[in-house]
């Protein structure tokens, strides 16, 4: 290659670089018919005989972190009345979000699967409601409440008006480590 | 001048006449047409002068060979004097011309806009239209979803509003163009002359599906308006038939509801567009796709591939529940 | 029953207790219920027996006040589902039971009436009347009167539409059902019905006064109090606040919301109606408890009235014949409102405070639990006062678009609560209702949602949500005698005449309802809206007490 414009040669191999550069992937359709949340995912669960716990669905990883499902998760949340019982996370007819305290685990296939199928003591079921694929996008949502995802895929300000300052402001506490084998 | 604007506007446009912006078919939009026109014609004619000037000043410039040393150079032509007096007086009354001109419309829309005979309130979404028609009894409201009927020769005030970001109400045909900005409220008036068929679009961009929110605008008789408006008002039509009521059991049940509504039923989300009479609309999604069956199905079954990033996610229906549900929707007239 | 007379005066006639001798009060026994929600139903004593009614999962307890110690003799466990947990918007309470005939009558969480027989503890009837997929609860203490269970349902902030309904006491078959909204033959709404007003008067008023189908998921819920006048033969009520708390997504007056009904008990046919708070903005229910008294007109008749401190902020004092109103005056801060025109009978709103969607309106008072919540005062025919404990409390709120979905909420607001002027969340007023005026008013720290108990011998017993049982001057409002429980009080004080013939008091302790939820349901004090907006006017009620769930029973040592 020809050293003649070393400059204009640099630039180019920058911009191509950049232009690789991928911050996350959006998938708007999902896959809707082969994705389900599997049911084995119940809360922290003594699993006789066994070593280590079951592996984590592969699918977590794709839905964790990633800014456009939160932000996505945090339109539904609004939408579907989450906030109506849970607010920004604090609790009212629903258990408090943000802290580090979870009755049915706090891993995001353990908070899509509550959302799937319900809890006793009142949480409602959305399996046939809402489509997996929002049911994992909530459940990344929930797990930025309590300080569990990465800053920078954390969404602002939702598009409605707020008593309550902007995730992006806020200090979070993050879970302790003793409380779940898998985070 | 009106028809030589009106002659100008057809050479000037080739789109569409649903979208057209010298369609004239609105009172604030005939005053820009004719502003226009005005413009143009004073405009074109400043710019033939000026280009005459400029064409005599070159050639004349080739005829004479004026050089430094010529003490002549300094001559001025016996017409130069009066005829810089000519041209600033010819751009000072056209510069006042035009500003009466666009005073005088601006007065007429005012005039227009002044006693408003209808109310509507327009909400923009990403990427859909929520049009309430209001009324001071509270029970006669009409609420539906990307589409307007106006009767003709009646002003309406148009109130805007938006759930989101910010977007922008326009209606080419009638009127120009309001922002409706989240946390404010903004306010448009049409007063349709003719009737038609148009189309309105969002003119602000607003997100990845910015380019498929359009409204489609209905002009109409008063007569007819009052039938359309009496039929909005009834809630939605029962299913006649067990594929019907298949899709119906669907629709008030699962994913459906928990973001549409339609009156009468259990559905009552308010996220969503309202379905109650969905099956009367020229189109779906905003103007995405025109209503027909084969639209619909696509539509129902992976809306994502007709308006990637849509709010309305791909449900992944089986077979039988998507004939059921669109033998339903199409039901809903 | 809860209110202690059809009236709803809670005042004991009880005289052994007086100011001289309340300073030596103590503890004569205690009762846990192994329960720790918000415990708000009054024991009731009858025939040497105290039945204890828990909050969910609503067991009740019968105990033997004849042995020392006062053991169970039995414990009804009604089993209610506890999904129904999920959509009782503030706290999983109840309120009370009521006994007529050897028979208990009370509501469970999950929808369901039951009759219990008061001696054995058995089963005699469960009649399901509410249902939660639709976020309907029960809550409130059923009254029964001619023959009758009248029971009303929650959920206000669920999209539910609002009933009252009566139930026939043996056999718990449906007897009416009058809904708070919708057309008249729904509402029982017929020809005998006069408005005291002309804008409550007209036909179909229920559907009307609403945009189209909103009347379906309007509210009106019966959660609060119901008396009764046995003469008149009418049941006096209010109905719960409009669905959404958006109210521009519910544009019209939302007839027969936050307002007063008098109903017939035998037909449930409504004989009048009159509507505190049309258009309501604020969640200002009229579930207030209404105490019948005969009020002393001006001109020396005797008017037979009733008395309500109102959600709204205003005390009415009303004829409890038609509904006209005597006079409506403000008993805590109030500048959402800028009076009630006694002419038209219509409150008169402030225009800058309505909240508008897309932006914060900051400053409102009352409110959204009211100048007073549900917690009820109690009124003195020796002192003539009506002892208020009720709130002092402001706030911010923003409205947003609300989703209907059924079985979740349908609120649409963004609020959060503060102290009023003067920092002071809480206030225990007494209020004399002739001369229309405060007599005297302790300001608390916590705001107040115990109700109150007036007594014979000259004394008023009122609790704080820290724990302090109190007893004062029930003339002069001083402080006489204090006791520390537990947990947070909210529940109601009774008084009764002991086997041996001393006077007791009794209280539950044990925290919860809407203001005490950050404890009850441990909430996080760092989201200022949770809870409806109440967490953030309580951040420090975790330091100050716990849960809990406990009768404590006081008398004079013997």
């Amino acid at each position: 290659m020809s050293l003649r414009c070393p400059n204009s040669v640099l630039a180019l191999a920058m911009i191509a670089a950049l232009c690789s550069c991928d911050r996350e992937e959006r998938q708007t359709r999902g896959k809707p018919l082969g994705e389900t949340i599997p049911t084995v995912a119940s809360p922290d669960t003594i699993f006789p005989g066994r070593a280590t716990p079951p592996p984590l669905d592969p699918r977590a990883a794709q839905y964790e972190g990633n800014a456009s499902a939160i932000a996505e998760g945090q339109r539904l949340y609004n939408w579907m009345n989450c906030a109506g019982c849970h607010f920004h996370g604090g609790g009212g007819m629903g258990v408090a979000l943000m802290d580090d305290k979870w009755r049915y685990g706090g891993r995001i296939d353990q908070i899509a699967a509550s959302i799937l199928e319900g809890r006793p003591n009142g949480m409602p079921a959305w399996r046939g409601k809402l489509t997996e694929q929002q049911i994992w996008q909530l459940a990344a949502y929930v797990r930025t409440l309590s300080g569990q995802e990465r800053k920078d895929a954390v969404s602002a300000r939702a598009d409605e008006v707020s008593n309550t300052p902007p995730q992006t402001q806020t200090k979070r506490e993050p879970l302790r480590p003793a409380d779940s084998d898998q985070q | 001048m009106q028809r030589g604007g009106a002659y100008l506007s057809l050479c000037v446009t080739s789109c569409a006449g649903v979208q057209n912006a010298f369609g004239g078919q609105g009172a604030e939009d005939a005053n820009f047409v004719r502003l226009f026109a005005v413009f143009m014609v004073v405009c074109t004619v400043m710019y033939l002068i000026v280009s005459a000037a400029l064409v005599i000043a070159v050639w004349r410039r080739r005829q004479a060979t004026l050089t430094i040393e010529d003490r002549k150079h300094h001559e001025t032509s016996a017409a130069t004097r009066p005829a810089l007096i000519v041209w600033t007086v010819l751009i000072a009354v056209g510069l006042v011309g035009l500003t009466i001109a666009s005073f005088f419309t601006d007065r007429s829309n005012a005039a227009n806009g002044s006693k408003p005979r209808l109310s509507l309130t327009v909400t923009a979404n990403q990427w859909w239209w929520d049009v309430e028609y209001n009324s001071p009894d509270a029970s006669k409201i009409v609420r539906t979803a990307n589409e307007i009927h106006l009767p003709v020769g009646v002003p309406a005030q148009v109130t805007l509003k938006s759930n989101d970001v910010i977007h922008s109400f326009w209606i080419p045909n009638l009127a120009g163009k309001q922002d409706l900005i989240p946390g404010r409220v903004t306010d448009a008036q049409l007063l349709p002359r003719k009737t038609g068929l148009f189309r309105g679009q969002c003119a602000e961009f607003c997100g990845v599906q910015h380019a498929q929110m359009a409204l489609d605008v209905t002009v109409e008789s008063k007569a007819a308006f009052d039938r359309w408006y009496a039929a909005q008002l009834q809630p939605g039509r029962p299913p006649a038939n067990p594929l019907q009521l298949a899709g119906y059991r669907y629709v008030t049940t699962r994913e459906c509801s928990s973001c549409h509504n339609i009156s009468g039923t259990p559905a009552g989300g308010h996220v969503a567009p309202d379905l109650t009479h969905f099956a009367s609309r020229r189109s779906i999604a905003a103007g995405a796709l025109p209503m027909n069956r084969g639209n619909l199905y696509g539509w129902v079954a992976d809306p994502q591939s007709q308006k990637p990033g849509n709010h309305m996610p791909t449900v992944g229906l089986a077979a039988n529940d998507l004939h059921a549900i669109v033998a339903y929707l199409e039901a809903l007239k | 029953m809860p209110g202690k007379d059809y009236a709803s005066t809670r005042f004991s006639g009880l005289r052994q207790l007086t100011p001289q001798n309340v300073g030596d009060l103590q503890v004569a026994f205690t009762f846990s219920t192994g329960t720790t929600e918000g415990f708000e139903a009054p024991p009731l004593v009858v025939n040497k027996t105290m039945y204890v009614i828990a909050p969910w999962p609503n067991n009740v307890f019968a105990l033997d006040l004849t042995k020392p110690g006062a053991p169970a003799k039995w414990t009804y466990e009604p089993k209610p589902a506890a999904a129904a947990k999920g959509v009782a918007c503030c706290g999983p309470v109840n309120r009370g039971a009521f006994y007529s005939d050897g028979r208990l009558f009370l509501n469970l969480l999950d929808g369901n009436t039951v009759a219990v027989d008061a001696n054995s503890g058995k089963e005699l009837w469960r009649t399901k009347v509410a249902d939660i997929n639709k976020g309907e609860t029960l809550t409130m203490a059923p009254l029964v009167a001619d023959g009758k269970v009248l029971v009303g349902n929650s959920g206000g902030e669920m999209g539910v539409r609002g009933w009252l309904t009566a139930l026939d006491a043996t056999s718990g078959k449906l007897a009416w059902r009058a809904y708070s909204t919708g057309p008249d033959k729904d509402a029982l709404i017929g020809s005998d019905y006069r408005a005291p007003y002309p804008q409550d008067q007209g036909n179909d008023l229920g559907v009307r006064s609403w945009g189209p189908d909103q009347w379906k998921i309007g509210g009106g819920t019966v959660w609060g109090w119901l008396s009764y006048d046995p003469e008149l033969k009418l049941v006096y009520y209010g109905t719960g606040n409009p669905g959404p708390w958006n109210a521009e997504q519910r544009p019209g007056d939302n007839k027969w919301t936050a307002g007063i009904f008098a109903r017939d008990v035998a037909t449930g046919h409504a004989r009048w109606f009159h509507q505190s708070t049309p258009h309501d903005l604020f969640d200002h229910d009229d579930i207030n408890e209404s105490i019948l008294v005969d009020w002393p007109a001006p001109n020396g008749q005797r008017i037979p009235a009733l008395i309500r401190p109102s959600r709204n902020g205003y005390l009415y004092i009303q004829d409890r014949r038609n509904g006209r109103i005597l006079s409506a005056d403000p008993y805590g801060y109030i500048n959402a409102y800028n009076g009630v025109d006694l002419k038209t009978g219509r409150i008169i709103p402030v225009p800058e405070k309505e909240p508008k969607e897309g932006r914060v309106v900051r400053n409102i008072c009352p409110g959204p639990p009211g100048a007073k919540d549900w917690n009820p005062s109690a009124f003195s025919p020796v002192t003539g006062l009506v002892y208020i404990p009720h709130l002092n409390i402001c706030m911010d709120m923003g409205i947003k678009n609300a989703n209907y979905i059924p079985g979740t909420p349908f609120v649409g607001a963004d609020v959060k609560m503060y102290p009023g002027p003067g920092g002071n969340r809480g206030v225990f007023t007494a209020w004399d209702p002739v001369a229309r005026r405060k007599v005297f008013e302790i300001k608390e720290d916590l705001p107040l949602w115990s109700p109150a108990l007036a007594t014979g011998g000259g004394l008023v017993f009122y609790g704080t949500m820290d724990g302090w049982f109190k007893a004062i001057d029930a003339r002069s409002g001083k402080l006489l005698w204090q006791f520390k429980t537990g947990s947070g009080i909210i529940g109601q004080p009774i008084s009764y005449r002991g086997p041996d013939g001393r006077q007791y008091i009794a209280v539950p302790s044990g925290v919860g309802g809407w203001a005490g939820a950050i404890v009850s349901a441990d909430l996080d004090e760092r989201d200022p809206t949770a809870a409806l907006g109440f967490v953030n006017a309580m951040k420090d009620l975790k330091k100050r007490t716990t849960k809990g769930g406990t009768v404590y029973v006081f008398a004079l040592p013997k």
